[in-house]
C-alpha cells in the first residue's frame, strides 16, 4: 500500500468539488431553519434537482437549460413543502419524509419511462457543466487549482457563504427573517407577514436544491444514478445542525464532509475496501454531532427531539 | 372501519358519539380515500407520461396483487412491510422519530446469518438462536441512536439515518468478502441449511401438501397461499396483536402514548421519557432485525449483496407506520394495502411494461397528500382549535383526541 502522496493539493480539489452539493443544499437548510421550517427535504429536492438536470440537459443540448429544469423542478416540489408545512400546518418531519420517498420513486420511474434504463443513465448528449478557469488566479500555487477551476455553480456556492452571512444579520430582510423564526407572534405584531417569509425561505431551499442537484449531475459526474443524492441532503441537514445554522460554521461542517468524502476515495485507490471507505463520511458526519453535542440551533432541536 | 360506507368525505362523523367511533370513521371518511383516490390519479398520470394505458395498467396491478399466485405473494410481502411499520409506529407512538430501520433490518439479517451458517446443533435451535442474535443486533444498533439522544442530545431522527450507511456497507463488505460463497454465482454467502429454515405453512412436498394439491388442484388459491406463505406470519401477528393490547391495557402503553403526544407533560407526570425513548428505540430496532433474519431464512435462504436494502421494505413500512397513525390493527390493514400495491406494481412491469416504482410513486403520494390534509371541499365542522402560529398541528391535535378517548 502507498500511503505517500494521500494528502496533495488533488485532493484539497476534490474536497471542494465533494462539498458544493452539499454546501449549496444547506445554504437551503440554513434560510429554512432561520425561518423556523425544519426542512428534511433537502435530499428528495436534490435527488429532483440531479433527475431534472440531466433530462433537460440531454434533451436540450444546452447545460444551462439542464440547471434550470432543475431548479424549476426542485423549486415546484418544496413548494408542497411550502403549502403543507406552513399553510396546513403539517408536521414538516412527516411532509419532508415522505416527499424524499416520493423523490425516490418518481426519479427512478421517470428514468425507465423517459430512457429506458435502469440503475444508471449516461449518455454522451448530456451536457456537463464546463468548468471556469479564472484566468491569473487560477494559476495561483496551492489554491490556485483548488478553488479557482470550478463550474460557475462552484462559485456561486462558495459566495452565498458571505452573501447569506451578510442578507441574515447585516439587513432588514435577514433580521425579519430570524424574527419570524424565533417569534412568529413578535414578527406579526410588527407587520412582517411569518407566512409570506417562510414560504420563500422554503422555496430558496428549493432554488438551491436544485442548483445543487444539477452540481451533482452535471458537475461531478455527468449522469444519473438511481438515488444518487445517497444521503448528501441529510448531511447539509446535520450540517445546519452542527453551525446552529450559522453560514460560516455550515461551511466549516461542509468541508469536514467533504473531506471525509475525498479521503475515503484516495483510501479507496488504496486498496482499502470501497465498502469501508463508502461509509467514511457518514461514520465522519455522526463523530463530528457527537463532538459538538447540545449545541444545535434551536429549531432543529425542538423538531427533532420532541 | 375501512367498511364504512364514504358517505361525508372530508367529516369527523356525527358529534356527540362515542371518541373511539368517531375516530375510526374520521380516519376512513376524512383525507385518507380522497387522498389515495388522488395518488391512483397522480400514479396514472406518471403512467400517461411513460406512454402506457393507465387503465390497463391498473387493472394489471389488481390482477398481479389479489388473484392466484400474486395472492401469496401479496401475503408473503405483507409480513415484512407490516412488521417493519409495527416497529416503526411503536417508536413514532411514543415521539421517537426511528428512521434507522433499514440498517437494524440489515444488521439483524446479517447477525442471524451468521449464526445459522455457523452454529452447530438441531434446526429448531438454530433458527431460534438466530432470531435472538438479529433481534440484538437491531435493538443493540437501535439504542445507540437513543443513547445518542439521551445522553448528548443528537436527535434520534439523524443518527437513526445517518447509522443506516455505516450497517449497509458493513453488510455489504461482509457478505462480498469474508462470508462470501466462492461456489455461487450470486454475492452471497453460502445458504442456510435446510432444517434451519423457516418452512411455509403447508410445504408441496409434505403429505399434506400433496394432498391438498390433489384434491383442490394445483393452482387453487388455498394451496398457493400455504405453499408461499411462511411461517413468519404468525410471528408478526403475535407483534402486532401484542403492540394492541400493550397500547390499549398496559401503564407502558399509557406512557408511550403519553410521550408522543406530549413529552413535557409525560415528564410532568413522572414517566422517564429518556429510558422510554431507549427501550423503545430497542424494541422498534429489535423488531425490525427480526424481519431481517426471516427475510432471510424464510425466502432467500442466504444473505444476498444488497437483497434487503434493494426491496426498499424499510420506507415502505415508514409510509405504512404514517398512514395507519401507528396504530397496530390499522398496520395491519394499511400494510396488506401497500403490499398489494407493491406486488401489483410488479406484475404491471412484468405485463405492460410499466416500470415497478409506481408503487412507491403513489405509496409517498398518498402521505403527503395526507400530511397536508388534502380534502373534498364541504363546509368544515365548526370545531376550530386555536393554535399558536407555527407550533401547534391540528392534525395531530385531532390525532390526540382519538387517542385520548382510547386510553
Amino acid at each position: 500500500m502507498d500511503w505517500s502522496g494521500l494528502v496533495d493539493g488533488a485532493l484539497f480539489a476534490s474536497v471542494v468539488r465533494a462539498l458544493i452539493p452539499v454546501l449549496l443544499a444547506a445554504m437551503g437548510g440554513l434560510v429554512c431553519d432561520r425561518a423556523g421550517v425544519f426542512n428534511v427535504a433537502l435530499e428528495g429536492l436534490m435527488l429532483i434537482g440531479c433527475f431534472a438536470a440531466v433530462a433537460g440537459s440531454y434533451y436540450s443540448g444546452s447545460a444551462l437549460v439542464g440547471v434550470l429544469v432543475a431548479v424549476v423542478c426542485a423549486t415546484l416540489l418544496a413548494a408542497v413543502l411550502a403549502y403543507g408545512s406552513v399553510s396546513r400546518k403539517a408536521d414538516p418531519i412527516v411532509l419532508g419524509v415522505a416527499l424524499n420517498i416520493f423523490a425516490v420513486g418518481v426519479t427512478g420511474f421517470l428514468l425507465v419511462a423517459l430512457f429506458d434504463v435502469r440503475g444508471v443513465f449516461q449518455s454522451p448528449e448530456i451536457v456537463g457543466l464546463p468548468r471556469v478557469r479564472i484566468p491569473g488566479l487560477a494559476d495561483l500555487p496551492g489554491i490556485g487549482p483548488v478553488l479557482f477551476d470550478l463550474s460557475l455553480l462552484g462559485y456561486l456556492a462558495l459566495v452565498l457563504v458571505p452573501v447569506v452571512h451578510v442578507l441574515l444579520f447585516r439587513f432588514p430582510l435577514g433580521l425579519r427573517l430570524r424574527g419570524v423564526g424565533e417569534r412568529p407572534q413578535a414578527a406579526s405584531t410588527l407587520g412582517v407577514n411569518p407566512t409570506a417569509y417562510q414560504y420563500g425561505a422554503v422555496l430558496a431551499s428549493g432554488v438551491l436544491c436544485g442548483l445543487a442537484g444539477a452540481q451533482l449531475a452535471l458537475g461531478n459526474v455527468v449522469q444519473f444514478a438511481e438515488n444518487m443524492t445517497a444521503g448528501r441532503g441529510w448531511i447539509a441537514v446535520v450540517a445546519v445542525m452542527l453551525a446552529r445554522a450559522n453560514p460560516l460554521g455550515t461551511l466549516a461542517a461542509c468541508v469536514l464532509f467533504g473531506f471525509a468524502e475525498a479521503f475515503g476515495f484516495r483510501l479507496q485507490g488504496n486498496g482499502l475496501p470501497a465498502q469501508i471507505t463508502d461509509a467514511a463520511p457518514y461514520v465522519v458526519t455522526l463523530i463530528a454531532l457527537l463532538i459538538a453535542r447540545r449545541h444545535f440551533s434551536r429549531t432543529v432541536a425542538t423538531a427533532a427531539t420532541g | 372501519m375501512a367498511a364504512e360506507p364514504p358517505a361525508a368525505p372530508g367529516r369527523g362523523g356525527a358529534p356527540g358519539r362515542g371518541a373511539r367511533w368517531r375516530g375510526a370513521v374520521g380516519w376512513a371518511t376524512g383525507s385518507v380515500p380522497v387522498s389515495i383516490v388522488l395518488a391512483l390519479l397522480i400514479g396514472a398520470v406518471a403512467i400517461v407520461i411513460a406512454g402506457k394505458d393507465p387503465l390497463a395498467a391498473y387493472r394489471a396491478m389488481v390482477e398481479g396483487a389479489l388473484t392466484g399466485p400474486g395472492l401469496a405473494n401479496t401475503i408473503q410481502r405483507a409480513i415484512p412491510i407490516v412488521g417493519l411499520a409495527m416497529g416503526l409506529a411503536i417508536a413514532i407512538r411514543a415521539g421517537v422519530f426511528n428512521l434507522g430501520a433499514e440498517g437494524q433490518m440489515v444488521l439483524g439479517g446479517l447477525a442471524g446469518t451468521v449464526v445459522a451458517l455457523e452454529m452447530p446443533g438441531p434446526g429448531l435451535v438454530v433458527l431460534v438462536a438466530a432470531c435472538l442474535a438479529a433481534v440484538l443486533a437491531g435493538a443493540l444498533w437501535a439504542a445507540l441512536s437513543a443513547v445518542l439522544q439521551t445522553g448528548l442530545g443528537v436527535p434520534i431522527l439523524i443518527t437513526s439515518l445517518l447509522l443506516n450507511y455505516p450497517a449497509r456497507y458493513l453488510s455489504s463488505y461482509l457478505v462480498r468478502f469474508p462470508l462470501r460463497d466462492e461456489s455461487s454465482s450470486m454475492v452471497a454467502t453460502a445458504p442456510v441449511p435446510e432444517d434451519a429454515r423457516i418452512a411455509p405453512l403447508i410445504p408441496g412436498t409434505s403429505g399434506l401438501g400433496r394432498s391438498l394439491a390433489e384434491s383442490l388442484g394445483r393452482d387453487d388459491v388455498l394451496v398457493l397461499v400455504t405453499r408461499g406463505v411462511n411461517w413468519s406470519i404468525l410471528v408478526v401477528l403475535a407483534i402486532v396483536g401484542l403492540a394492541a393490547f400493550v397500547n390499549r391495557r398496559t401503564p407502558g402503553g399509557l406512557e408511550s402514548g403519553l410521550a408522543g403526544l406530549n413529552p413535557r407533560f409525560a415528564r410532568y407526570g413522572g414517566v422517564d421519557t429518556s429510558r422510554l425513548a431507549v427501550s423503545t428505540m430497542m424494541i422498534s430496532g429489535g423488531i425490525s432485525g427480526l424481519v431481517g433474519v426471516m427475510l432471510v431464512l424464510g425466502s432467500q435462504y442466504r444473505l444476498i449483496e444488497g437483497a434487503l436494502v434493494g426491496t426498499n421494505y424499510a420506507w415502505t413500512g415508514l409510509l405504512v407506520a404514517l398512514l395507519a397513525a401507528n396504530r397496530p390493527l390499522r398496520v395491519l390493514v394499511v400494510g396488506t394495502f401497500f403490499a398489494a400495491l407493491v406486488v401489483g406494481g410488479e406484475a404491471m412491469q412484468r405485463s405492460q411494461d410499466v416500470s415497478a416504482q409506481i408503487s412507491q410513486v403513489i405509496q409517498a403520494a398518498v402521505i403527503v397528500l395526507i400530511a397536508i390534509r388534502v380534502r373534498l371541499p364541504l363546509p368544515k365542522r365548526s370545531r376550530q382549535v386555536r393554535e399558536p402560529a407555527g407550533t401547534a398541528d391540528p392534525a395531530a391535535v385531532s390525532e390526540a383526541e382519538t387517542q385520548v378517548g382510547r386510553v
